[in-house]
């Protein structure tokens, strides 16, 4: 498996001290070109903003100071902290996905029919997902309940409490991106050797060591790309959560970006929002290159 | 183990028999809400409050949103911004792929650098300078306004598709054709090209409902004059309440267009995942 990072990832030991210096480039420049250009837009949001006009000659940096130092305090509210349930729904749609695909990963009748139903929420955009998820869990009409008071258990408002909108939000993504793993995993089993397998066939190795001593290492650049690009997705979540809680109850489902999208868009405080989105985005990208350099080692271990 | 032949022995379908079931209910599970949104789509609105009770069954949703000007508008309006965007951002990222994966070096490097950066950075924080930069412009709830970040994001995520995609292909035809006198141009349109139609399909059918799907630059930079299907869709939620009978008849329609197209590329989406 060739994965992002095969072009840079060919130091040897001798050439490792010529190779560094254009590694340390390749990230550093494009990461200064980002700032560059956001803080440049940020700049020019200010001269919009009458209220920060006034910084819009100091350096931006300056100008985002009281800014930042709000959202933190937004932080420590918890507010934005709960982009972390997203690692939590990721999480969950990986296990699945592994256990799917491994499920999948055999002839059987039907097969083709099973892969179209499971590319479905592939093609259902994540505001229909999200629409039809809280029309489920109405509180009134939603079938969800109504199953659940089929078999005596008491139905609830699903969303006017904190754990249990997150609850949904988070099946939602499950629901979302699980097909997105199994897919991509199942094509990662498909193209293992044989070879492996069948020596520890003759050797009789039981199911379990199978898995976790060949399918798992050799599956492990596969899932390292879905992680990466899962958790890159999952931290910038905005169409569902918005679609299902709007942020609520009482914003306590408010992830970053719909925080950026409120202060900047409902309370018109762009300047607020942007500091928010541009926070949010060199959180992001910083957990990024962590992660690509994750991706880049697991790759190389492959070879 | 132990369990399992122990299983073997007092029933010997049941192991075919566990499987089916778990492959039916899993598939249960993941059409469920779709078949419950289509379901509610064909329910007259007194009955959308009861879906799981009565049997009256109308088509006169689906009449309603037809009539409705700005519903047909919109659904024109994605369509074009969707193929659109997938024939002008494939015409990059089919490119960048190629060069992506073949060459090695400062460029490409830092090529890869940059869009994989550029690829973290969240929507929300490229929309709201996106917002003013339209507004500037001019090109604020045109076409163009959309169109133009659209392909800038599926040229970040596609390329990195697309390298994958030509790292799958031995390139040693291309060196043949380099040996016999092509050039590398040649080389790329008429050896590596044709070898990646598969791929191709399967990335412009992932461009196009990704484009089609998209909700939050719909939603900030178009307005009155173009509407865009996910926007309208979501707009049905309103100070009234929500009309949950023409909401879902919109989205089993807008649903449509993505799965012929996803039943046309399955084969392709398929074979393409595989990195």
């Amino acid at each position: 498996v060739k994965t992002p990072g095969a072009a840079a990832g060919t130091a040897r030991p001798v050439d490792a001290a010529r190779s560094v210096l254009p590694r340390i480039t390749a990230r550093v420049i494009p990461l200064l070109a980002l700032v560059g250009i956001t803080s440049g837009a940020v700049a020019w949001m200010f001269g919009y903003h009458p209220a920060a006009s006034a910084a819009w000659g100091a350096t931006t940096v300056i100008a985002l100071v009281p800014m930042l130092i709000r959202i933190g305090v937004d932080v420590r509210h918890g507010r934005i902290g709960v982009d972390v349930i997203a690692l939590l729904a990721m999480a969950g749609a990986l296990i699945l996905g592994l256990c799917l695909a491994l499920l999948l990963n055999r002839p059987f009748k039907g097969q083709k029919l099973v892969q179209t139903v499971l590319l479905l929420p592939l093609m259902v955009a994540p505001v229909i997902a999200a629409i039809m998820l809280r029309w489920m869990f109405n509180d009134q009409f939603g079938i969800v309940n109504v199953m659940l008071e089929a078999i005596g258990i008491e139905g609830r408002s699903w969303f006017t409490d904190r754990w249990s909108a997150f609850a949904v939000i988070v099946m939602t993504d499950i629901w979302l991106w699980t097909p997105w793993f199994t897919l991509l995993l199942l094509a990662g089993l498909q193209s293992l050797p044989r070879e492996p397998f069948e020596a520890a066939a003759i050797d009789g190795a039981t199911r379990w060591r199978v898995f976790r001593y060949l399918t798992l290492p050799m599956l492990r650049p596969v899932i390292v790309v879905c992680v990466v690009i899962r958790a890159i997705d999952a931290f910038r979540t905005f169409d569902i959560v918005w679609t299902l809680t709007g942020g609520g109850p009482a914003r306590s489902t408010e992830l970053f970006s719909l925080y950026a999208y409120e202060h900047a868009f409902l309370n018109l405080n762009f300047g607020r929002g942007s500091a928010a989105a541009i926070v949010g985005a060199l959180i992001i990208v910083a957990l990024g290159l962590v992660l690509y350099r994750i991706l880049d080692r697991a790759v190389e271990v492959s070879r | 183990m132990v369990e399992r032949s122990f299983l073997a022995h007092l029933a010997p379908g049941a192991r075919k028999a566990f499987f089916a079931l778990t492959i039916a209910a899993v598939c249960l599970l993941f059409a469920f809400p779709v078949l419950w949104l289509m379901l509610t789509s064909i329910r007259p609105q007194t009955g959308i409050y009861a879906v799981h009770r009565g049997l009256e069954f109308t088509l006169g949703n689906y009449v309603t949103v037809a009539k409705n000007e700005r519903i047909v508008e919109a659904f024109v309006n994605s369509g074009l911004i969707a193929t659109l965007a997938t024939v002008f951002s494939l015409m990059v990222t089919v490119t960048s792929g190629y060069m992506l994966s073949r060459f090695s070096g400062g460029i490409a490097r830092t090529w890869f650098g940059s869009i994989y950066v550029f690829r973290c950075v969240p929507y929300i924080s490229w929309v709201l300078p996106l917002y003013f930069v339209t507004q500037n412009w001019g090109i604020y709830d045109t076409y163009l306004g959309l169109l133009l970040p659209h392909i800038a994001v599926h040229i970040c995520f596609f390329s990195w598709l697309m390298k994958g995609f030509f790292d799958g292909i031995d390139p040693s035809m291309e060196y043949a054709a380099l040996i016999d006198g092509c050039t590398r141009w040649g080389a790329f349109f008429r050896v590596a090209l044709p070898s990646a139609i598969p791929a191709i399909s399967a990335l412009a059918v992932l461009c196009w409902l990704f484009t089609w799907n998209e909700f939050l630059f719909a939603l900030i930079l178009t307005g009155q004059k173009t509407p865009v299907v996910t926007v309208v869709m979501a707009q049905f939620v309103h100070e009234m309440g929500i009309e949950w009978h023409l909401m879902s008849t919109t989205a089993v329609l807008a649903l449509v267009p993505a799965f012929l197209l996803t039943l046309f590329g399955q084969k392709y989406v398929i074979r393409g995942l595989r990195i």
